[in-house]
């Protein structure tokens, strides 16, 4: 176990190294320095010589990605040349919101998808089914701007309940929490996109788990339908969205990125966005590596959290 | 994945009972062959003229395909936007060019049937330019994508060994980067023509498609129906063109309509941020980017129309694609 967890705890770091290498490679090629960014579009080249120079860009490309993944290692993200401060500082002052609504909708998707699919396997075929995979379908195939702004309109524009927009003086996390009407329509929103693949892998778990004969011999047993639901099924019939939770992770970011911009919810994802209009490198490429390292991380979690829930998983 | 569909399949794969027409054959309606003992078998020996014998296995997977409702209306539904877009602008002719701020944000009636946008430009035609658009993207994409994607796969699976291994490395680390953020990175910089977006979008999706071709030339190399087409002295030209090739060739298909569907989504929401198509073109996205404004504004012409027809779209594609990875591989049919 130890072993198993060492040597893909090796292989994570050396995929971290390899996204962190190609973002800053591929943004080398599309960008060649930020120098113009930082000093502005009619800068002369003796001045931009010069900010090479001091800010090593002047070195052998190699030299650069190599000392960009060292940088890395040391969770050093570079400086944001637009702001005027470190990547790191402005990661950290958003990184808790972000956190807060990916988390909030994780475990709302979660909460709902679970004994949405177990209810679906148990009446399979039912009308009850047929409704929620349609439903499950539409949502799986709508983008989530679309479905933000079709919420908004219900519950922020007719019905009034909700306002349509996060309140600009949420700055803090706590002041998020706190204030949950204020996310409410965020969180629901990004839960929703998940509940759509959740639910989907959950049903056809269930379904395989409800064949097993374990199931038959619970029931045999003479059980109530409600224990054998909930002790010898629901547990086994989640064991694969371990996998699917650690898998979905660069979803959830996407549509963090997207709801932030959507509700104008200062996150990371709405950091980005600002980095992307102002050609702010060092931040773009920061967040590119975050979600890469956020994606190896929760894979790695998984796998492990896998082995430890399911005695059958070998190593 | 529950027993008896999988019995099924391998009954399928090894008899083929109906290739010998002395066999009296009761084909299941939903694809397969009865039991004798099954109730819609009656055992006994069948009338004349009323076998029916599949002779293949793509014509077993077109009647699969038509037998799921749900996967016809997906395709009706495309067809109806494929000609929507391409076909409509001939019979439908609005200003999508010339801005005009007498005709902005005029509701729907009169001349036009959806309204117009803050520009003067008629609704309805420019909702065909982003069906046009949402397709040629799709289509480009998933091309690029796929033929990046089984090349490098089938390459990889038929070399084998520590190439296959590196190979696969690289597509591990790609894989981790996420595929909206790069693109949104490389979307600073160019210029929002269809097909630099394609080509963006197709360069960064062929990642899922290698790994199942690479996946498939690898069980497909140790199949048994391969070991004996070997054995009774099928040539390496046949069994690559007779068998590799056709079963491979599934999984490709299948992944086209979801890489379509994924390539449309993400033009979207490119689109919707601000970093789609440049003038004069426009997608389904661009048109939802001031959807918020809008929605605010009390001008819902001009965003849930336009929604509709993206959602419907992408719906169309992923229901074809889920049933013809339903009728074609033949080992993942469950109903």
């Amino acid at each position: 176990m130890l072993a198993y967890i060492i040597r893909r705890l090796g292989v994570a770091l050396l995929v971290t190294a390899g996204v962190a290498a190609i973002s800053y490679a591929l943004l080398h090629v599309i960008a060649p320095n930020p120098a113009f960014v930082a000093l502005g579009d009619r800068s002369s080249p003796i001045a931009v010589a010069a900010w090479d120079k001091t800010h090593g860009y002047d070195r052998p490309e190699v030299v650069q990605i190599l000392d960009y993944i060292w940088n890395i290692a040391r969770l050093h993200f570079g400086y944001s040349y637009k702001l005027n401060q470190s990547v790191g500082a402005l990661l950290k002052e958003n990184v808790g919101r972000s956190a807060y609504l990916s988390l909030a909708s994780l475990v709302l998707a979660l909460v709902i998808a679970i004994p949405l699919g177990v209810f679906q396997a148990v009446r399979r075929n039912s009308y009850f089914d047929y409704s929620v995979t349609t439903a499950n379908f539409v949502l799986y195939s709508m983008p989530s701007f679309f479905l933000g702004i079709i919420l908004i309109q219900f519950f922020a524009l007719d019905w009034h309940v909700l306002p349509p927009l996060v309140n600009d003086n949420i700055t803090t996390t706590w002041g998020a929490i706190i204030h949950p009407e204020q996310l409410l329509l965020p969180v629901v929103t990004l839960a929703a996109i998940q509940v759509a693949s959740f639910s989907r892998y959950m049903r056809s778990s269930a379904l395989d788990t409800l064949a097993e004969d374990y199931i038959r011999l619970a029931r045999a047993k003479g059980l109530s339908e409600r224990v054998v639901l909930t002790r010898h099924l629901l547990r086994n019939a989640c064991l694969p969205m371990i996998t699917l939770i650690g898998l979905s992770i660069p979803t959830l970011l996407a549509g963090n990125l997207l709801i932030e911009y959507l509700f104008n919810y200062p996150g990371l994802g709405l950091m980005f966005y600002t980095a992307l209009g102002n050609l702010d490198y060092n931040v773009m490429l920061a967040y590119v590596v975050l979600g890469g390292m956020l994606t190896v991380l929760g894979n790695l979690i998984a796998d492990i959290l896998l082995t430890v829930a399911d005695p059958r998983v070998r190593l | 994945m529950t027993e008896p569909h999988e019995v099924r399949g391998e009954q399928w794969r090894v008899e083929h009972p109906w290739e010998d027409p002395l066999v009296p054959v009761r084909p299941d309606p939903l694809g397969g062959i009865l039991p004798p003992d099954h109730p819609l078998g009656d055992g006994s020996a069948p009338e004349g003229g009323e076998i029916q014998t599949i002779s293949s296995g793509w014509r077993l997977a077109v009647r699969e395909f038509r037998s799921n409702r749900l996967a016809v209306l997906g395709l009706v539904v495309l067809i109806f936007f494929l000609l929507f877009s391409f076909a409509g602008p001939l019979v439908y002719h609005g200003n999508t060019t010339i801005s005009n701020p007498l005709n902005a944000n005029l509701a729907p009636g009169g001349g036009h049937p959806i309204g117009t946008d803050e520009n003067g430009f008629d609704e309805l035609a420019r909702m065909m330019q982003g069906g046009q658009a949402a397709f040629e993207v799709g289509a480009y994409a998933a091309l690029i994508a796929i033929v990046i994607g089984t090349l490098y796969g089938a390459v990889a699976g038929l070399v084998g060994g520590f190439i296959d291994g590196l190979m696969m490395r690289f597509v591990d680390v790609l894989l981790s980067i996420p595929f909206l953020f790069i693109v949104l990175v490389i979307a600073t910089r160019y210029n929002g023509t269809v097909v630099e977006i394609s080509m963006v979008l197709g360069v960064f999706s062929w990642l899922i498609p290698a790994r199942l071709v690479r996946g498939e030339v690898l069980t497909l190399r140790e199949r048994d129906f391969v070991s004996a087409a070997r054995v009774m002295g099928g040539s390496k030209t046949r069994i690559v063109m007779r068998h590799l090739i056709p079963n491979a060739m599934s999984v490709t298909i299948v992944n086209v309509t979801f890489l379509i569907a994924d390539s449309m989504l993400a033009l979207a929401y490119l689109g919707a941020l601000g970093f789609g198509l440049s003038y004069p073109r426009t997608s389904w996205g661009d048109m939802l980017g001031g959807a918020l404004t809008y929605v605010q504004n009390g001008q819902w012409w001009l965003v849930y129309p336009v929604g509709a027809c993206l959602v419907l779209v992408v719906l169309a594609c992923n229901l074809v694609g889920d049933a013809l990875r339903d009728a074609l591989d033949v080992r993942l049919r469950r109903r």
